[in-house]
């Protein structure tokens, strides 16, 4: 009885102490992360809008400023793709074309679906108006990617999606 | 108590002799930069939990010791898998799931097995420096061949050279990697490294 | 529907967990030179895989995300796996005697099995919901048993071939994978 006692409690304050530990680092790391988090964001940010010095963020969607004057708007949209969720950044300009995009994040497979990261396959978005982010076979004037037809057709309905809902929220304002 | 350090290097090297820790070894020795931040990682985890386990070798009875490990080494993970993302974030994300997979990395749990939970502190700490070292040195080679042959060239972080041929990717897919470890290991054994 | 069936084909051939992803190699060259050994440690690691994605799936979003600790993820996942493979060879060594002689051994093994945790790690990085979580450790356990299951029949083959004694055993092995894995690559051309 005293012998299992004892396991019980070297293996408690084992996994306490972990916790303890754990969750001190983590409040180190954390500020940190999120600054990375951010970094990245700009970076990508501002390979859409180049001329971009500051954004103001509201309820999910960036208002991009260059010297003071507003450019344009972009907002992070979320879908499913093949291997798993895919994020995207959307810039849209004054005048609610595309102004282009940036995948941030996707489980794509290397060489094929992974291909939506590449810029041929970005660019294309870049300076349509919305009803032509579409792929070519279902009536737009986005080519798909040869081999990747989910990928490519999850990339193009993430985009869509999102900007129907963000443009419907800008003008309920 | 050199030898516990030297031993870990050639005698019992992970990878090569023990074949031990494929994983991580296979999937992340596609270029040199990640074999080094990988082998980094590692020396870390097996460090902290070698001196861990045996400071508290006493204390652990037999029948918990497994949990008592496992929990141990995925702290130490966690450690490094929060600070790759705070501070190096690139290297993280080329790592990918093998970062939290270096806590079933079979080297690092049997050290603990093996030697830290049997051995003082001192020399604890030599051979998980020394296993440590033998299993980063073994990855450098694998990546340096891997990333010569399939990208043309060699680059560490940022350094390098390419050179006038035409790669083949075939050595940075998955397939390149057996084949390179199956070749490493029949030549070893042929010159009597290993047996 | 559609999607459920890419996750599953995706890590049952495209993305094989051995010949691909290397997630699981010990029990590839350990056991894999007879089919029958072999057939019975995939199957074992089918079933902890899939178990186990369920449970780590129920700990994300009942216990770590609500609390906000995923930064506990990694422990909490391996603490869970080695008990649960823990709790399956108690009960099958009480009741089933020739069960546990086919798979009681490979057990232990199981929990520093990378593929138990990778699938647990790509289900929780991906996002996936429950049933996608299934899909997929079902479909990497299929590409599991289906790699072991050839490889073996190839080794069974190698022990009675001619190979440079240098060559013999591990070393020969692995380049047979790279055969394999080689093969397994034009998978990728599946257009999903």
């Amino acid at each position: 009885m005293k012998e299992s006692w004892k396991r019980v409690i070297v293996l408690t304050s084992i996994v306490a102490i972990s916790v303890v530990v754990l969750s001190s680092i983590y409040n180190i790391t954390e500020p940190e992360i999120a600054k990375q988090k951010e970094i990245k964001f700009e970076e990508m940010l501002q390979s859409i809008f180049p001329s971009a010095t500051d954004y103001s963020e509201k309820e999910g969607i960036y208002e991009v400023y260059s010297d003071n004057k507003r450019v344009g708007y972009a907002f992070m949209a979320d879908g499913k793709g093949y291997g798993g969720d895919i994020e995207i950044l959307v810039g849209v300009n004054e005048d609610k074309t595309i102004k282009g995009i940036k995948v941030l994040k996707h489980t794509e497979t290397p060489g094929l679906g992974a291909k939506i990261t590449e810029r041929w396959f970005t660019d294309q978005f870049g300076g349509k108006s919305i009803g032509d982010i579409r792929l070519k076979e279902e009536g737009g004037k986005i080519d798909a990617i040869t081999g990747a037809t989910i990928s490519s057709s999850a990339a193009v309905d993430t985009v869509y999606g999102e900007y129907m809902e963000k443009i419907k929220m800008m003008e309920e304002k | 108590m050199i030898k516990d350090f030297t031993n870990g290097i050639v005698k019992v090297n992970p990878i090569f002799v023990l074949a031990l820790g494929l994983c991580p070894t296979l999937a992340i020795s596609t270029s040199i930069d990640n074999a080094i931040g990988m082998g980094a990682a590692v020396i870390f985890v097996l460090l902290f939990s070698n001196l861990m386990i045996s400071l508290i070798r006493n204390v652990i009875s037999k029948e918990v010791r497994i949990p008592c490990f496992i929990v141990i080494i995925a702290t130490f993970v966690t450690i490094v898998s929060l600070s790759l993302q705070a501070y190096l974030p690139s290297l993280y994300e080329s790592l990918g799931i093998y970062v939290p997979l270096i806590v079933v990395n079979c080297i690092i749990l049997g050290r603990a097995e093996a030697f830290a939970s049997k051995n003082p502190v001192s020399r604890s700490v030599l051979d998980a420096l020394g296993i440590g070292l033998g299993f980063t040195l073994s990855l450098i080679i694998i990546s340096i061949i891997r990333e010569l042959l399939g990208t043309g060239g060699i680059s560490v972080f940022g350094y390098g050279f390419t050179l006038p041929f035409s790669p083949a990717t075939f050595f940075i897919m998955p397939a390149g990697a057996f084949l390179v470890m199956g070749v490493l290991l029949g030549l070893l054994k042929r010159v009597g490294v290993i047996r | 529907m559609n999607e459920l069936l890419a996750l599953f084909i995706n890590y049952a051939l495209v993305k094989n967990f051995i010949l691909i992803m290397f997630l699981g190699l010990c029990p590839f060259f350990g056991v894999s030179k007879r089919l029958g050994d072999a057939l019975s440690m995939g199957i074992a690691v089918t079933f902890v895989m899939l178990s186990s994605s369920v449970i780590t799936w129920l700990i994300t979003h009942f216990l770590l995300i609500p609390f906000k600790i995923q930064y506990m993820e990694i422990v909490v996942f391996i603490l869970v796996i080695a008990s649960f493979v823990q709790l399956i060879e108690m009960i099958i060594r009480k009741r089933s005697v020739s069960l546990y002689r086919a798979l009681g051994i490979y057990l232990p093994l199981i929990t520093t099995n990378c593929a138990v945790l990778g699938i647990a790690e790509i289900s929780f990085r991906g996002g996936f919901s429950l049933l996608e979580s299934v899909a997929s450790s079902l479909g990497a356990g299929v590409g599991f048993i289906l790699a072991l299951a050839i490889m073996s029949g190839m080794r069974e083959r190698l022990e009675i071939s001619d190979v440079p004694e240098s060559f013999e055993g591990l070393p020969i092995a692995f380049i047979t994978a790279s055969l394999l894995s080689l093969s397994f690559i034009v998978f990728r051309g599946i257009g999903l």
